[in-house]
């Protein structure tokens, strides 16, 4: 189809796929460094030149580490578990562009998998599909916290997949479009959807850490009350994939968050678009992501239920009617 | 063979598979996951039909929510093992589960389906749309022109559901939240 052949399509999967894997890698790096600054200390020093090789090191370690298995636990989901939580976060970058096509040599190389007209729907749907694994990692470990880590986070995901969802009708309302590329074109012919759209933005930023099950938002694995959550029974590899799961889902939201609200491949002050672009704000984005880390203690279960429902969903609504008001009012076009 | 038939292939097996499953796997989470890969692999064959927008519903609606709170309820309940009534050929045969009932009720559905569709393939556009590849925009003006009516009684259906829930679950004598 359209000249694809499946081959091609195999080979930048492949691409993608180690891609994301070493961004992972060098992601979780600079986290451990920028949390290190913040809180006055060094961070990985020790393997190879400023803590560079550290990820090889941890590698290795997760690598080698026993494969254990409770004995209650339900050998079938417990094994799927974990692969299902990579499968669908690497599946959801799938449709996510990084650029406008390049030409190499009269070679054409697409920047994203596969670019349905409804990309931005296809994201949202394999991203809901995270829960599972995570519901049922927790459930098959048959141990208690385990469980209780599952119930939060799935329940946390649930109510705030809403809020995200409210946010991100705003921005296609705003585009007049499902697709990402045209989204994207759509900012560069008028300004980056933030500006119109900044409540959007905001909900949408919150939404992503809440949806990532992040500090402040890591009530699934409040350490104090539940050891670790949903993978409290899992060690080694298994639990390499769930930790690179949801590093992986932090970039698809990153990078959805660039395209949908800060005009994704466009330059800023007019300058041309490149994949440059959209590389930096994604890194912008990310360092957000650990800022917001650092800088918040863990919020109670119930109240980050009661702002995600009372607060964060309520304002989407109103932010949407005063979008769709923008938009007939003339607004864009 | 080229792409699309590998990949259909694969789809209608992984599809047919899994359905299989999901009535004769012992454990209901099991059963549970075989159903979310049943709709997974509908998705994908929508996909191939190049219907852009069923393909992300059917994922977000049926894979997504839908399972979702099958498997909520599998794990608030204590439910794990379906009892196997499956001892000897005799009981294996007359099981409503595996037996020779499932097998003669599913072969006829099929045929039903399969004659239905025989009688209406005439009037059914065949064609593929010519050049109409935003599914999306379509299918928002047709739900929102021609069956704006039935839209909406579908959406009184899910009210009068979603109050019924809510009246279910209420404690006597209005305790406060």
């Amino acid at each position: 189809m359209n000249g694809m052949s499946l081959g091609y399509v195999l080979v930048r999967s492949v691409i993608l796929i180690v891609l994301l894997m070493s961004a992972f890698a060098y992601f979780m790096v600079m986290e451990r460094k920028v949390i290190g600054y913040f809180q006055l200390r060094w961070g990985p020093v020790r393997v190879g030149p400023w803590g560079l090789l550290q990820p090889l090191a941890d590698a290795l370690k997760m690598l080698a580490k026993e494969d254990a298995q409770p004995l209650a636990a339900d050998g079938l989901v417990f094994h799927v578990a974990p692969a299902l939580t990579l499968f669908v976060a690497l599946a959801a970058f799938a449709v996510i562009p990084l650029g406008p096509a390049l030409h190499i040599g009269g070679f054409l190389l697409p920047l994203s998998i596969a670019n349905p007209s409804t990309g931005l729907l296809f994201v949202l749907a394999v991203a809901s599909l995270g829960v599972y694994g995570i519901s049922l990692g927790g459930w098959a470990s048959q141990s208690k916290y385990a469980l209780l880590g599952s119930l939060r986070a799935s329940a946390q995901m649930v109510s705030y997949e809403l809020a995200l969802g409210m946010a991100v009708i705003s921005a296609v309302v705003l585009g007049g479009s499902l697709s990402l590329p045209r989204l994207v074109a759509q900012q560069s012919l008028h300004t980056w959807a933030f500006i119109p759209d900044i409540l959007g933005f905001v909900i949408f930023v919150i939404c992503s850490v809440a949806e990532t099950n992040r500090a402040p938002f890591d009530l699934a694995e409040a350490e104090g009350e539940l050891v670790a959550g949903f993978h409290t029974e899992y060690s080694g590899f298994r639990f390499a994939s769930f930790v690179m799961a949801e590093y992986i889902n932090m970039f698809t939201l990153s990078a959805l968050g660039a395209l949908l609200f800060l005009g994704g491949w466009n330059g800023p002050f007019g300058l041309g678009p490149s994949v440059w672009w959209l590389l930096t704000k994604m890194a912008l984005y990310l360092f957000l992501f650990i800022w917001i880390r650092v800088t918040f203690p863990r919020i109670r279960y119930d109240r980050l239920m009661q702002f995600g429902w009372k607060v964060l969903v309520p304002i989407g609504f109103l932010n949407l009617i005063w979008i769709s008001v923008f938009v007939v009012g003339g607004g864009w076009r | 063979m080229n792409g699309p038939m590998v990949a259909f292939a694969c789809l209608a097996g992984l599809t047919l598979y899994s359905a299989w499953r999901v009535a004769t796997a012992p454990q209901v989470t099991h059963a549970a996951l075989f159903l979310a890969a049943t709709f997974a692999g509908v998705a994908g064959l929508f996909f191939l039909l190049q219907a852009d927008f069923l393909a992300a519903v059917q994922l977000l609606l049926y894979a997504g929510a839908v399972m979702t709170v099958v498997i909520f309820a599998i794990m608030l309940s204590e439910m794990r093992e379906v009892e196997s009534d499956a001892r000897g050929w005799r009981s294996l045969l007359l099981s409503p589960r595996l037996g020779i009932v499932p097998l003669v009720g599913g072969v006829g559905l099929a045929a039903i389906l399969l004659s239905a569709y025989h009688r209406a393939a005439p009037s059914w556009p065949l064609s593929p749309l010519p050049a109409a590849p935003d599914s999306t925009r379509f299918i928002a003006h047709a739900l929102f022109h021609a069956y704006a009516l039935p839209f909406e009684v579908a959406s009184v259906l899910l009210l009068a559901a979603m109050i019924g829930a809510i009246i279910l679950t209420r404690t006597e004598g209005g305790a406060k939240g």
